[in-house]
């Protein structure tokens, strides 16, 4: 498996273990005051950084040569194809973000509805790099 | 008009002492996996990577990647 397939994984599984259950909370729990849904934001944004930092340098401590090498011209294409795509569901979601925006009262809402847009782009984009070294292209 | 684009880059390796796909790799500065996928017809090279292929096992470029027109393109 090439070495940017893996922090690919990498970063889909951290976000899973991290925001899924956060976002869980925060949708199935009685509204909560800001200090709690703080902590909450805290706890998810900081184990999911220590989960791609030990993942970074286990997989560069496996493989150093092939973390060494600099992105081709296929590693750049699905970068780029990965990207694009998630760039319009990022968009997509902030401009439906923005018109939920004037209905919504809770601050904590619309930062989560957000912050749910942001990790949903993430996904497509990681998602998006797997699914092409997987198919080669 | 519909083609696709076939390649001889797994034969030609083999013809220069079955030269490995990391070692083609890394003569023409890309990784193995890239090297793979070009010879299973998944991902079709820049023209300056194709160039650089052909200039390795020292043949035209037309020796190595040929296009193929479908009959009913």
């Amino acid at each position: 498996m090439p070495y940017r397939e893996k922090i690919a994984w990498l970063s889909l599984i951290a976000m899973a273990v991290t925001f899924g259950p956060y976002f869980v909370v925060v949708g199935t729990a009685e509204p909560m005051g800001m200090l709690p849904y703080l902590r909450l934001f805290g706890i998810a944004a900081l184990a999911q950084m220590l989960i791609l930092g030990f993942g970074h340098l286990y997989f560069r401590w496996m493989s150093p040569e092939e973390a060494r090498l600099p992105m081709d011209e296929r590693d750049r294409a699905i970068m780029f194809r990965s990207i694009t795509n998630a760039y319009y569901v990022l968009i997509v979601g902030m401009i439906l973000v923005g018109c939920v925006m004037p209905f919504n009262s809770s601050g904590w809402s619309i930062i989560n509805a957000a912050i749910f847009m942001i990790v949903a782009a993430e996904v497509v984009h990681y998602g998006l790099v797997v699914v092409c070294y997987r198919r080669h292209t | 008009m519909d083609g696709s684009l076939s390649n001889r880059v797994r034969t030609l390796r083999f013809l220069n002492g079955e030269m490995t796909q990391s070692e083609l790799g890394q003569r023409i500065g890309v990784t193995r996996q890239t090297i793979a996928a070009i010879e299973a017809g998944k991902y079709s090279p820049s023209l300056e990577a194709a160039f650089r292929i052909a200039q390795v096992f020292n043949v035209a470029l037309e020796d190595v990647f040929q296009w193929k027109t479908d009959a009913n393109g």
